[in-house]
């Protein structure tokens, strides 16, 4: 068995290994892809930044106790090299749930409006989620020609519309299911099902993470809500726990459960207490020589101290500037506090989290809280779109007025799309649609102002250059420097990938 | 190694128009001059070179060379073996290469001269092939596809002293050849603390730790291993990490994300089955086909939770599309072959779903044999109890129920004489009929209906008549239905409060649990519209009827009937409201006992359920009303005649009569309500299965030949055919797979039973990859020693204590887990005085993870290890053992499920964490942190990570803070508060040792400026604490 590639990535430990050697190593903790380097760094923020924010929150004891430890310094960051030179280094993804209508938003049919009110035929089976589909109904919204690039959006999206010319759409893509959770399950994570690595999983597992104070994988749910399935869409599945997405809970005092030191324990006490620890844990690693696992347990308390400063410091808006909350949209309501979670985007890709997944949209509700226009889509993603369209927007805008968008990843992505004809008879709404919809890209390695595929007259089928959800993480994937059929874990039989079997990259659209 | 394909393509030439020239006989190898045996001689040869190409999965060409018939009837192109005349059979003139464009095979090695001579000499012979229709098999060479074994451990002469068993003469000999030895024995502290952890889960007290320590008798040692077996607690161990692999969980998963609220009489089960040591073959029957084992048990029927313990995807089985249900369904079964595969085989059978296996010789014919073992198995939920229980309580139920009805008819045909006559009172000169008679009635200026009464919830008011839903939430709940209901009309006269309204329903029939409903539901999918509201939409159409613009207060008369031809029709104030439709979902029983009927209210569970406004009158009728009745029934909307009116029309006769009915309803009623429900669990339901049909591709629209259902022919000693047709009842195919599955000559279940139980004792298995003995898995490091412990756990009936026993007796496993203690061995047995890093290097450089087991591995306790501890070293422990789950978190239900992780106190939440509600997607972050796995995910090892999320839920979780004060009040409590003595007990608690001279004074100092509950704290956050050596 050739299991015994220790310090070597993930990527290449595992691209020769037999089946689950290294799962196997009681030190694991090391093995499994666990922060055991000398130190930390904080690679985007200077010492200096780092302690004028101790003040904040109760991070700021634990930190006090790793100063007095003068162990506060840094040292190469627990990153693994990709397979070959990336365009990106880094994730943001807006995943609306629901299921934004193509027709309405970014894919343009004049068609529509020819055939507005009359029956769909020769489509085959009916591919909605209710049945019974009703006319076909023309776009709700008006279309025109936005930036140099003269792209065709709707008048629902005035602030993204304005990034046109950043934007790289993908009008062909294809989604596997046409019921939420499978579908949302498979643009997170490749499969259908509970259960499989999503893709922040995969990019801490193969890049591991730029700044060990944060964890390499944040999620930003909706202020309103959790998106059907909760954690399920965020999961490590078979992954060693420590790649699973670390859901932020973005209003809060305390962002992540359990960060801060309790209450009723003054600090004092706390450093103390870790002092005690820290005694009792060297004691235990320096009898039990050569048992990394052990080495590994004192240094995850240094980092954690860490994280006490660092997160309170990553989430808090206060230092922003007036202008910067303003073009996120901080003092306008009406986004219901996704504003807030964009502009933390931002912050967290600036300290070097991996990816940042922001959902816009939760399950359910009455009335609903994402874009599920079933009943009536004009209400509806009108009201989905005054959370959306702003913040959006300024992330963009913001990246790119920082430099960011160099190397960064901005991914835009639902679902499924909606149906062109209207879901039962004479009614406003549309039902699922997974054989055609709109996804873009924006940033580092991608084509600016461009548009790839496309789907048929009415919206229906993909037209051309078919774009399924493996091609797209494939994709990605490769602007991140990883080949997706190396990037393996085996578990239960079979070396998994993120694309499963499937997936080839999509050249056309590459910068 | 590719077949004939190219060769007989259609398109390409046939033998018959011969454009590849002329086929010279001359050319051909002579046949043999033997007698050929096919068996023997041909059908190997075929195999290895043909089937590839031609055999049950690809038959390119049209042709298959691995089946007697097909094989003579040949491909596309016709016949390849003409018996009796080789120089004429294609098939000769392929392998011999004259048909220079197609060699045969068309890579890899070509057939020598002495095959091409054996094939002739056989098809001369008149290429006679066994009758039995079926191809012949031929062991495959895997390793763990042979009989199991039972090898002689090998002897020692030197080192018997190391030797407690016969697991250390197989451990030794691989230690002993690469330079190493087995550690001495660990310290009996030690040895304490690693078994009860090992056996049971929970760290021993500290007498226990005395006791074993003081202990110096021979047998100490097997009286705790004894005792910890005996402990109900090991089956709390063994039952969790059995659950791991049976991917058990007690919600949906998917969307809904459904509490499973019974799932947990599986999990009690499976605790109760390692408690007993049911025998294995026993435990893997029961998971199969438990609920059709003679004799038939609730035992038996709960077992066979497994199949569906899984994750199931609600709402695309509800949907609309078929193409995308049908694809559910099969992710559905995948699901479900791959545990069966996985946990008892160690095979990934799954992954021949769309073509055959990779690696593994699995057909892709034979995943779907076995789908079709297991494809009448469903998600749901059934009653647990014996057949005769069942069948007793069944005949009493349908006793009482049939004299109810019968005095309910009585009451029924007095009351609706009463009734017609005060209505025509009420409107002289009307002709018609006032209507036909319901089986049950509500009106609201007093309760006529005795059938199923009910109750007002969330504010629901009677008033001036009329059932009053004023807000949201309010609404009406009749008692359980007191006899089936099939087909059925439901009625209702109903004032919406206003139409801008949405979901709610006049009248709902749903199942207990409100899953299954049809129902009058106003404005859901479509606004302002009328449907006929159901589970999952299933019976629901969007009609083309128009919209509702009756104004606010103003009754409309509505009424769905549900013919018993599955048809559906919706009528608005007696007249049809859009076209009356049979949906795809088959009418729906409503059972007696269990069914109820709601007012203003969708159903139990659904989102936006209410209906606010009011309800003169519902009725509903046990039979399909015509629409000329329904018509009638308009006719005399309004005339809810009062109770008194309908009394007052009766003469004393028939108010006698009723009355009597009506005590006696009271009284059988009573007694009906005295007869317990039987429990129900989440077990799957059943269904006779259409016959199973391979699927090309594994995609759904393209259907192959029907298969029947089988075991798996890699399995050589056993037969994988069971004679079954096709549509063979569904009890008998999982009958006859659990018999196949559990003969002791299936050299897979054994084996894979013992590596996981090696593999949870060391944290290493034999094989490292304890759900796939595959030819992807990872081979044995000790592959006699697995086959000796296979052996012996067969010959002792199955007991898996026995391979506790023998496993944790040995050696190997009481040896110190420390690198050094080795090293100081070696050093003294051989006189190296080297410097100890270098000697510990060498150890590490020989075998640095310890494959071969010169050490016992230390191990981080499992999630559910580390939180049952805390609550055990903080004496809050509650061992209440089995039951419904506690929940520690909150739910929202929108009709979606969240889970907000809670951290609750209470006795309930001292459970031991196998006990906790295991949902899917709300993960419990201090559990999560410790690798516990997601519920849906097939785990047959754990993964073991250290990350600073970890020391953050152990630092600050609010469950471990007042775990540290508890621990440290009862130290106290137990030293009559002399602090130095409550440090030691501390210590002694926690780790199972008193604390070194240096330590306690630490702690001293500690416990007197801070308190002692932060020494707690340290002690529960410690290395020593969360690692077993």
């Amino acid at each position: 068995m050739s299991g015994k590639h220790k310090h070597a990535s993930p990527l290449i430990r595992n691209a020769g290994l037999r089946p689950g050697v290294f799962l196997n190593d009681p030190r694991a903790g090391s093995e499994t892809g666990a922060p055991v380097s000398a130190a930390s760094a904080v690679p985007l923020l200077s010492r200096r930044h780092f302690l004028a924010n101790t003040a904040h929150g109760l991070g700021g004891v634990a930190l006090a106790w790793l100063l007095s430890r003068d162990q506060a310094h840094g040292a190469a960051p627990s990153s693994h090299p990709p397979h070959f030179a990336a365009k990106a280094k880094r994730v943001v993804q807006i995943f609306c749930c629901g299921g934004v209508s193509h027709l309405d938003t970014f894919d343009y049919k004049p068609e529509l409006e020819r055939m507005h009110g009359k029956t769909l035929e020769g489509k085959g089976e009916n591919l909605g989620f209710f049945g019974q589909p009703g006319k076909v109904m023309k776009s709700v919204y008006e279309f025109r020609q936005h930036g140099r690039s003269g792209a065709w959006m709707s008048s629902l999206l005035p602030h993204v519309a304005g990034c046109a010319d950043d934007l790289c759409f993908i009008h062909s893509m294809y989604a596997k299911s046409n019921n939420h959770t499978p579908a949302t399950f498979q643009m997170n994570s490749g499969f259908t099902l509970n259960g499989f690595p999503s893709m922040g999983a995969w990019l801490s597992y193969g890049l591991g993470t730029e700044n060990e104070n944060l964890p390499a994988f944040v999620v930003l749910p909706d202020p309103r809500g959790l998106i059907a399935g909760g954690s399920i869409n965020w999961t490590s599945g078979f992954l060693p726990a420590n790649h699973q997405g670390v859901p932020f809970r973005t209003n809060s005092r305390e962002p992540i459960v359990d960060l801060n030191t309790p209450a009723d324990i003054p600090s004092k006490a706390r450093i103390a207490d870790m002092n005690l620890l820290a005694s009792m844990n060297r004691e235990f690693a320096e009898a039990h020589p050569g048992d990394g696992a052990f080495a590994a347990r004192l240094r995850s308390y240094e980092l954690a101290a860490r994280m006490q400063s660092s997160i309170p410091e990553a989430t808090n808006l206060d230092s922003e500037s007036d202008a910067t909350k303003k073009l996120y949209g901080l003092d306008d309501d009406s986004n219901k506090g996704f504003s807030r979670n964009c502009l933390m985007a931002r912050r967290l890709l600036e300290r070097g989290v991996r990816f940042v997944q922001i959902f816009n949209g939760g399950s359910f509700g009455s009335p609903r809280i994402n874009w599920d226009g079933h009943e009536n889509l004009k209400e509806n993603h009108d009201t989905q779109a005054a959370t959306m369209d702003r913040p959006v927007a300024a992330l963009i805008h913001d990246l790119k007025q920082r430099g960011m968008l160099e190397d960064t990843l901005f991914v835009w992505a639902t679902e499924f799309g909606r149906s062109p004809s209207t879901q039962g008879i004479n009614s406003p709404g549309r039902d699922h649609h997974p054989t055609a919809f709109t996804c873009f890209l924006a940033g580092a390695g991608v084509k600016k102002g461009f548009h790839y595929g496309a789907s048929d007259e009415v919206g229906y089928f993909v037209a051309e250059n078919k774009v399924t959800v493996p091609d797209f993480h494939a994709t990605i994937l490769h602007l991140l420097g990883i080949d997706h059929e190396k990037l393996t874990f085996y578990h239960n039989g079979i070396n998994r990938r993120l694309t499963d079997v499937h997936g080839k990259v999509i050249e056309g659209i590459l910068a | 190694m590719v077949g004939l394909a190219a060769v007989l393509c259609p398109r390409l030439s046939s033998a018959a128009d011969s454009s590849a020239g002329p086929v010279d006989p001359a050319r051909l190898p002579v046949p043999a001059a033997t007698t050929i045996d096919f068996t023997r001689d041909i059908q190997p040869l075929l195999s290895a070179n043909c089937e590839k190409c031609h055999g049950a999965e690809k038959q390119k060409g049209g042709l298959r060379l691995d089946a007697k018939s097909a094989a003579l009837k040949g491909g596309d192109d016709g016949k390849v073996i003409v018996p009796g005349k080789s120089a004429e059979s294609r098939l000769i003139h392929l392998v011999a290469g004259l048909e220079p464009d197609k060699p045969m095979p068309p890579k890899g090695e070509r057939l020598s001269l002495e095959q091409i001579s054996r094939l002739r000499a056989w098809i001369d012979q008149g290429a006679p092939w066994p009758d039995d229709g079926k191809a012949v098999r031929v062991r495959n060479d895997h390793w763990s596809l042979q009989p199991v074994q039972r090898p002689d451990p090998p002897t020692f002469v030197n080192r018997k002293s190391q030797i407690v068993n016969p697991i250390d003469a197989f451990i030794l000999s691989r230690l002993v050849t690469n330079g190493l030895a087995l550690s001495p024995f660990a310290g009996r502290a030690a040895l304490i603390r690693r078994l009860s952890f090992d056996l049971i889960g929970l760290p021993p007290s500290p007498t226990e730790v005395d006791a074993f320590v003081a202990d110096k008798s021979a047998g100490a040692y097997e009286e705790l291993i004894e005792r910890l077996l005996a402990s109900p607690r090991y089956g709390e161990r063994w039952g969790r990490h059995w659950l791991d692999v049976a991917r058990y969980t007690e919600s949906q998963g998917f969307e809904y994300d459904r509490l499973r609220d019974n799932a947990w009489h599986y999990r009690d089960y499976v605790i109760r089955s390692f408690n007993d040591d049911k025998p294995y073959d026993r435990f893997m029957k029961e998971q199969i086909a438990g609920d059709v084992l003679e004799p038939l048990t609730g035992e038996g029927i709960v077992g066979a939770s497994l199949l569906v313990c899984g994750p199931w995807d609600e709402a695309g089985n509800g949907q609309a599309n078929v193409t995308q249900r049908t694809i559910t369904r099969e992710e559905e079964m995948e699901d479900m072959i791959s545990v069966v595969g996985q946990t008892f085989l160690g095979l990934t059978i799954n992954c021949a779903r769309c073509h055959s296996h990779k690696f593994d010789p699995i057909s892709q014919e034979e995943y779907y044999r076995v789908k079709s073992v297991f494809d009448g198995v469903k998600h749901g939920e059934r009653p647990v109890a014996s057949m005769a229980e069942t069948r007793a309580r069944e005949q009493r139920l349908a006793a009482l129920r049939k004299d109810i009805a019968g005095a309910q008819s009585i009451v029924a045909r007095i009351e609706s004489e009463g009734w017609k006559r005060a209505a025509a009172q009420r409107r002289p000169g009307a002709k018609e009929l006032p209507g036909p008679t319901p089986f049950a009635r509500w009106t609201f200026d007093a309760t006529t209906n005795f059938v199923m009464p009910g109750k007002l919830k969330g504010g629901a008011k009677i008033e001036d008549g009329r059932l009053r839903l004023a807000k949201d939430g309010a609404f009406y709940q009749t008692a359980p239905l007191p006899r089936d209901i099939r087909e059925k009309t439901l009625e209702a006269w109903v004032a919406p409060a206003d139409l801008k309204q949405g979901g709610g329903a006049a009248i709902s029939i749903e199942s207990e649990d409100g899953s299954v409903f049809d129902a009058i539901v106003f404005g859901e999918r479509q606004p302002l519209k009328w449907t006929a509201g159901s589970g999952g939409f299933e019976r629901t159409r969007d009609l083309d009827a128009p919209q509702e613009t009756s104004p606010p207060g103003a009754l409309i008369h509505m009424a769905i009937v549900y013919r018993a031809d599955n048809s559906i029709a919706v009528f608005r104030n007696g007249v049809p409201y859009g076209k009356p439709y049979t949906p795809a979902s088959p009418l729906q029983t409503y059972q007696s006992g269990s069914a109820r009927v709601l007012l203003g209210m969708r159903h139990t569970g659904g989102g936006r359920p209410f209906l606010t406004g009011e309800i003169k009158q519902a009725a509903l009728h046990d039979r399909a009303l015509s629409k000329e009745e329904i018509a009638a029934s308009f006719q005399v909307s309004g005339l809810a005649v009062p109770q008194a009116e309908i009394l007052a029309a009766l003469n004393d006769t028939e108010r006698a009569e009723r009355d009597v009915a009506l005590a006696q309803m009271k009284a059988l009623r009573e007694v009906l309500n005295g007869v317990k429900p039987v429990p129900m669990s989440y077990v799957g339901t059943r269904i006779q299965p259409a016959p199973t049909k391979l699927l090309r591709r594994g995609d759904v629209t393209l259907p192959g030949d029907v298969v029947t259902s089988g075991g798996l022919a890699a399995v050589f000693d056993l037969e994988p055919e069971f004679g079954l047709a096709a549509d063979a009842p569904e009890a008998q195919r999982r009958l006859k797979f659990a018999e196949w599955l559990a003969d002791a000559r299936n050299p897979l279940p054994a084996r894979v039973m013992a590596n996981r139980v090696w593999h949870l004792h060391f944290g290493q298995g034999l094989v490292s990859t304890p759900s796939d003995f595959g030819v992807s898995g990872a081979r044995p490091t000790h592959p006699e020693l697995l086959d000796w412990l296979a052996a012996k756990f067969i010959e002792s009936g199955w007991s898996v204590k026995t391979l506790h026993r023998l496993i944790v007796n040995s050696a190997t496993y009481r040896q110190s887990s420390a690198i050094d203690d080795l090293n100081r061995q070696r050093r003294d047995s051989r006189q190296i005085a080297n410097h100890e890093s270098e000697i510990i290097n060498e150890a590490q450089r020989l075998d640095a993870d310890n494959t071969l087991l010169w050490r016992f591995p230390p191990r981080r306790l499992e999630a559910e290890a580390v939180r049952d501890a805390v609550l055990a070293v903080s004496g809050r422990i509650n061992l209440e053992a089995g039951g419904p789950s506690f929940r520690p978190f909150d739910a929202l239900k929108f009709p979606a499920n969240a889970f907000m992780p809670v951290d609750k106190i209470g006795p309930e939440f001292n459970r031991r964490t196998v006990y906790r509600m295991n949902v899917n997607s709300g993960k419990e972050p201090l559990l999560d942190a410790f690798d516990c796995p997601d519920p849906s995910v097939k785990t047959p090892r754990r993964g073991v990570t250290t990350t600073p999320l970890q020391a953050l839920g152990l630092m600050n979780n609010s469950f471990v803070q007042r775990h540290a004060a508890h621990l440290a009040e009862r130290a106290l409590k137990e030293s009559e508060n002399d602090l130095p003595r409550a440090i030691r007990t501390a210590y002694r608690l926690a780790l199972g040792r008193a604390p070194t001279k240096e330590e306690s004074k630490r702690a001293l100092a500690a416990a007197k400026s801070r308190s002692l509950t932060n020494v707690c704290w340290a002690l529960l956050n410690s290395t020593e604490f969360v690692y077993v050596r």
